[in-house]
């Protein structure tokens, strides 16, 4: 029954825990997937923050130049117009930072060839510039002013100036028009990570609300499953008790049974036996009759005649009385059975361990004839039971296995047992000569014996056993190996319920 | 017994076999008493109470009594002669029966039966023990019966 339902649970078992298995790996995918894109968009973020330094790099370069350029021209403009040396002080230091900042934004800006374009427009702008107010300064330092004056007036510097403003304009929005690419690009880099993070988080949540379902129907199921063996449980102890008690009234029936038929059978053997003596006595005599008439009258008597007499009779009175007697030992052996079923019962506490020493004590000799040694194993259960009829139980058991000893080896037979919840188990375990599978059943019924017949009985023991057995409520069973030993189990109640008299 | 010829065996057993054997070795054993035999309890019953011939109308008896019978039981038989009032109730009972139930012989005796044989199965112990009770019954007293 159980295995039914054993059966009946695996299926989903094995399928939940196959699904849930898939949901973890998915949800872990989709984790593994959320923390992949983290790490790609914080990379993407560095790299947009170093390019966004660098643009500013680029700028902050740029507007340097622009305040140098600025500056030199002022500084020209000044020593122009008043011939003092601080300006060409000034403007000097203003033309050495030039060529620099000029360097730092070609390195900064290589990577870029139109800013390329633009850095060489600069430079030759730049040159120009540089030509020009060398040339300037040139004039004035040699005390030609005026000169100087009208060749300023002259010259484009204005326009080349501007040309250099324009120049850097245009490489600053070139910056510009970067800036704004990336920062689209990290827009959208950004975007696409919320929406993987979005549809992780989804699959998660989806993969975790499918798994707690799952969880919880399976425990629910699990539940329904424990309510259902637990119901089956009581119901196998219903039912183990109503067992009991039909195998109790079935017994009860047998033995009135048996104890009717021994008796019936009893009497018409009375009378076998007593005319098969009446026939032997009247054999006797026509012996006798036979043997006289040979002496006084050799020849009257047929050989026929003296055969019967003297060998035919005898040897079928023999027979009949073999047979009769063994009759008579059987139905001995029914009535013993059936009167021990009759037998009322007394529950009355018992000490387990006491009760298999007595027996041990009691067959001592008799394994000790045999050279066998009982064991009785510590400790022992106690229970409430019918003593006489536990001692019975034992020695039989233990008087079988004396007597099915092995010739091999010495034998060795232990007592042992247990509690197991309400039901004590004992067990009798010998290494004798076991017994064959097919026979397992057959010993416990009446006049059947297994194995070799070299040991006297009548085969009544073990259905003895048994009787008594199902009168405590009990059960037995064996388990044997042919030629390795046999271990009797008997199952009785911890407590034999007060039945009252038989009838 | 007292009187050879007054004291009457009555035999109260089912089994024809038994019977037979019962009074083979009863008269082996020189019992000359008329003996008889009934095979089932009503028929027994009313001769031991009712037939002129009977023991309750015509002098002393002993019963010889088999428990089982087809038609009642033996022991009920033991109780009608034994009951208090009836005119048999000091006539010896014999219980001779297959039955060795501790129980059903202390029934028996209780109710009043004199002796309780087990009918051995065994012939030569049968034999030898019916020619014993044979012995035995040549010997016992047996009361009149009061009118």
């Amino acid at each position: 029954m159980s295995g039914v339902v054993l059966k009946r649970l695996g299926a989903p078992e094995g399928l939940a825990r196959r699904f849930l298995v898939t949901c973890m790996i998915v949800g872990f995918g989709a984790l593994i997937l959320a923390t992949a894109g983290a790490a790609w968009v914080t990379s993407r973020n560095a790299e947009h923050t170093r390019s966004v330094n660098h643009t500013y790099q680029v700028e902050v370069a740029i507007a340097q130049l622009r305040g140098m350029v600025e500056q030199t021209e002022t500084a020209r403009r000044g020593y122009l117009l008043t011939g003092l040396p601080a300006y060409l002080d000034n403007q000097r230091e203003a033309v050495v930072e030039i060529g620099p900042i000029v360097y730092d934004i070609a390195k900064l800006t290589a990577d870029n060839p139109r800013q390329a374009v633009h850095l060489a427009d600069l430079r030759r702008r730049l040159a120009d510039m540089q030509q020009q107010q060398e040339n300037t300064i040139g004039l004035v330092l040699s005390g030609k002013r005026g000169e100087a004056a009208v060749s300023f007036t002259g010259e484009t510097s204005a326009r080349r100036l501007r040309g250099i403003r324009d120049t850097l304009t245009a490489m600053s929005a070139e910056e510009h028009r970067l800036l704004t690419e990336r920062d689209a690009e990290q827009q959208a880099n950004i975007r696409a990570f919320y929406i993987i993070l979005a549809g992780a988080g989804v699959l998660i949540l989806l993969v975790a609300t499918v798994s707690i379902a799952t969880v919880m129907r399976y425990t629910k199921d699990l539940g329904a499953a424990r309510d259902r063996l637990q119901l089956l449980n009581t119901d196998l102890e219903g039912a183990v008790a109503e067992r009991t008690a039909d195998l109790t009234r079935a017994n009860d029936e047998i033995q009135r049974f048996a104890y009717i038929v021994s008796h019936d059978l009893r009497s018409p053997l009375v009378n076998v036996m007593g005319f098969t003596a009446e026939l032997d006595a009247a054999r006797a005599s026509l012996a006798e009759l036979v043997t006289r008439a040979d002496e006084a009258a050799p020849g009257i008597v047929t050989d026929e005649a003296r055969l019967a007499a003297t060998e035919d009779l005898p040897e079928a009175i023999g027979f009949i009385r073999g047979s009769t007697q063994k009759m008579d030992r059987l139905i001995n052996a029914i009535l013993k059975l059936s009167r021990e079923g009759r037998r009322v019962l007394t529950p009355e506490p018992l000490d387990l361990a006491e009760v298999a020493g007595g027996v041990r004590d009691s067959l001592y000799q008799q394994a000790e004839q045999r050279g066998a040694e009982i064991a009785v194993e510590q400790p022992l259960p106690d229970l409430v039971s019918d003593r006489v009829a536990i001692e019975q139980v034992l020695s039989n058991l233990v008087e079988n296995a004396v007597k099915y000893l092995s010739p091999d080896r010495a034998g060795r037979i232990t007592i042992g047992g247990h509690a197991r919840g309400s039901r004590r188990i004992i067990e009798v375990a010998d290494n004798g000569r076991g017994i064959a599978p097919q026979d397992h059943d057959r010993v416990f019924d009446l006049f059947r014996r297994s194995g070799q017949q070299d040991q006297p009985g009548e085969g009544i023991g073990l259905a003895h056993v048994r009787a008594l057995v199902y009168r405590l409520g009990g059960t037995i069973d064996l388990s044997s190996t042919l030629g390795e030993g046999s271990v009797f189990r008997v199952n009785l109640p911890a407590t034999l319920a007060e039945t009252g008299s038989q009838p | 017994m007292n009187d050879h010829r007054s004291v009457s065996i009555v035999m109260i057993e089912d089994d024809e076999g038994h019977a037979r054997l019962i009074e083979k070795n009863i008269r082996r054993a020189g019992i000359l008493n008329d003996i008889s035999h009934f095979t089932d309890g009503t028929t027994a019953l009313d001769y031991l109470f009712k037939h002129a011939d009977g023991p309750a109308l015509n002098g002393p008896a002993l019963v010889l009594l088999d428990l089982n019978l087809p038609d009642m039981s033996g022991t009920d038989i033991l109780t009608k002669i034994k009951a208090e009032g009836s005119p048999l109730r000091r006539t010896p009972v014999v219980v001779l029966t297959t039955t060795d139930d501790k129980i059903e012989i202390q029934r028996c005796y209780d109710l009043g039966c004199n002796v309780y044989i087990t009918k051995p199965v065994n012939y030569e112990s049968f034999a030898q023990a019916i020619r014993q009770l044979g012995l035995f019954l040549s010997v016992i007293q047996v009361p009149e019966v009061e009118g």
